[in-house]
């Protein structure tokens, strides 16, 4: 009964629109009353979730990506990517894309990327003579190699649920990233092809090289957070705050873009971000707390063992329910809400937790771009300024190529743990 | 006067999320630096994790009226008229109730604090624990505010703060 009234309350609060984070308190203190068990609980597993070491990182990680988003980086980065790949057929698509691949090592956002690449990008192949609906559409898909490119924030988050460290997860992403913006690279150019989009003139080794020592100073940010997770010279956080102290001398000294008169509004906007994350993952520790106690994440397992033990049967299940949660719900609280149950799922099958925890962000990264909820699709049709319908028509190819990499990434492990045993074995 | 108290109390949530994220840079800038030249202070992880809990009991209130508090909004948002401003209404009325019935057992956790320190700084835990409280008053007031605001028709969904006022 208790449990019943927790799913109620939980699935009525999603579907009248009221705050997932709310939602989850909501449902867990119905369950708490039904029970007779003590209010107290709640704060006291609010504190512990938030009080993670790992979670730390997190405030930082938003700054240092909105220090460089504001700080210059996107016309140095589209240059560069457009000496290396612009002169092949459909050259600016594949300058959207790369430029989106090495945005992502930056910061890690997909509406970031979308709001800034698309707002250079999509009214210069318009310009160009690219479709409106293509030029939408590709940077809408390609903006979501962003958090799967390290660093990003789901993959810290799924670090904290899963206790595995953050460089195994950023590292664990790396292979599938690369692998999404090439299939896109690919879908993009034989899309070109057959439409006879335009290409640019092959502007020189000499422009490559003048390019890559604009884009450097960015580019070099991803290093550094990789150099210092890896190293292990430095925990999360610290590596976090000194990309944002590096990202700000950057912007505001080397680029002089970033208005210093800015700067505490950038702070406060990303503490604001980092808040409603913390306070997300807050209170769903609590729903947590539930669904652990009641075994429930046991009783999923229990019953799809029931149907079917095959490994590749419940993968394609869980990739389906994630691909489904994912068209309505927001990334980060799908992970939250999903991850320990199906993990129990995927471990039950033999999966290993750091190949599961890769797989279910880049199927959760998919939902970004997928119609009614995908907000990457209403930053760039509103950018593009034309309805929803053409970008979803328009993005349908390279949603294609995204899912055969998420079947690749779900079948072949290696994909996803071959880098980080290697480094951090 | 509605939006004169969603500038005030947004620019003083703003300026409280504002100071935790500089204490939480300090200390972490102060472990590293320490470290680089000797040894960093013992106190610094636990500062920084106190200040990550205070950041987010000052932003979360804002983070509401934002829209970084994200809902599934594909059903509520898709209604006729007046429907999906009634719901949001219905949504800060629920954060509302749910945030002062917590508060009692938040007061509680608070007084649980008296009984300790934090190892490191030495400090009373139930200035920590006061974290858990603020953040559920500041989604409360917030709740409220936002059906206030909502009932007005008032346009919040751009941040305010109180220099752009």
């Amino acid at each position: 009964m208790e449990v019943a009234v927790l799913f109620a309350v939980f699935i009525a609060g999603l579907f009248i629109g009221i705050p997932v984070t709310i939602t989850l308190g909501l449902s867990s203190m119905a369950y708490l009353l039904f029970s007779d068990i003590p209010l107290v609980v709640m704060p006291q597993k609010i504190y512990a979730g938030i009080d993670v070491f790992v979670l730390l990182s997190i405030p930082g990680f938003i700054l240092a990506g909105n220090l460089m988003n504001n700080g210059g980086i996107t016309e140095r980065i589209i240059r560069f990517a457009n000496a290396l790949v612009g002169w092949i057929r459909g050259g600016l698509g594949l300058t959207n894309i790369g430029a989106s691949m090495l945005f992502g090592g930056i910061t890690g956002t997909a509406v970031a990327d979308a709001a800034s690449i698309g707002g250079v990008m999509i009214p210069g192949m318009k310009k160009a003579g690219y479709p409106a609906d293509f030029s939408a559409a590709v940077t809408a898909a390609s903006s979501t190699v962003g958090p799967i490119i390290p660093p990003s924030v789901p993959m810290i988050i799924v670090g904290a649920l899963s206790g595995i460290s953050v460089g195994k997860m950023f590292l664990a992403g790396a292979v599938p990233g690369i692998l999404m913006g090439v299939g896109m690279m690919v879908t993009c150019y034989v899309v070109s092809v057959r439409r006879n989009f335009p290409k640019q003139e092959w502007q020189g080794v000499g422009e490559i090289g003048r390019a890559f020592g604009g884009a450097f100073w960015a580019l070099a940010m991803t290093g550094i957070i990789l150099y210092g997770l890896l190293s292990g010279i430095a925990t999360p956080t610290e590596t976090a705050i000194v990309a944002s102290v590096y990202a700000f001398i950057v912007g505001a000294f080397v680029y002089r873009e970033l208005p210093l008169r800015l700067v505490p509004k950038i702070v406060t906007d990303s503490a604001v971000s980092a808040a409603a994350i913390l306070a997300l993952v807050g209170f769903a520790n609590v729903f947590g707390w539930i669904l652990v106690s009641e075994r429930i994440p046991q009783a999923i397992a229990d019953g799809v063992l029931s149907i079917t033990d095959n490994p590749i049967l419940v993968i394609l299940m869980i990739n389906i329910l994630l691909l489904f949660i994912g068209m309505f719900m927001e990334t980060i609280a799908a992970l939250i809400i999903l991850f320990v149950p199906l993990l129990s799922l995927a471990t039950a099958v033999g999966v290993d937790p750091l190949h599961f925890a890769t797989f279910a962000v880049l199927n959760l990264m998919i939902g970004l771009t997928t119609p009614p909820v995908g907000v990457c699709l209403f930053v760039c049709a509103g950018i593009a300024k034309l309805p929803l319908t053409p970008v979803v028509r328009a993005i349908f190819p390279f949603l294609l190529s995204n899912l055969i990499v998420l079947l690749m990434v779900s079948y072949i492990p290696a994909l996803a743990t071959w880098l980080p045993t290697q480094i951090l074995p | 006067m509605l939006r004169r108290l969603n500038s005030f109390m947004t620019g003083l949530c703003r300026a409280g999320a504002l100071t935790a994220f500089a204490v939480l840079i300090f200390a972490v800038l102060l472990q590293v630096v320490g470290r680089t030249i000797g040894t960093s202070p013992v106190w610094t992880e636990e500062l920084t994790r106190f200040a990550l809990i205070y950041l987010t009991a000052f932003g979360v209130g804002v983070a509401l009226l934002t829209g970084d508090l994200v809902n599934v909004d594909a059903f509520c948002d898709a209604l006729p008229g007046e429907w999906p401003r009634y719901l949001r209404m219905f949504a800060s009325a629920a954060t509302a109730v749910l945030c002062l019935a917590l508060l009692p057992g938040a007061g509680k956790y608070v007084k649980i604090g008296m009984l300790q320190n934090s190892p490191a700084m030495a400090m009373p835990m139930e200035f920590i624990h006061f974290s858990v409280w603020l953040l559920l008053a500041m989604l409360a007031a917030f709740g409220i505010l936002r059906f206030c605001l909502d009932w007005a028709r008032i346009d919040y969904r751009r941040p305010m703060t109180g220099e752009e006022e």
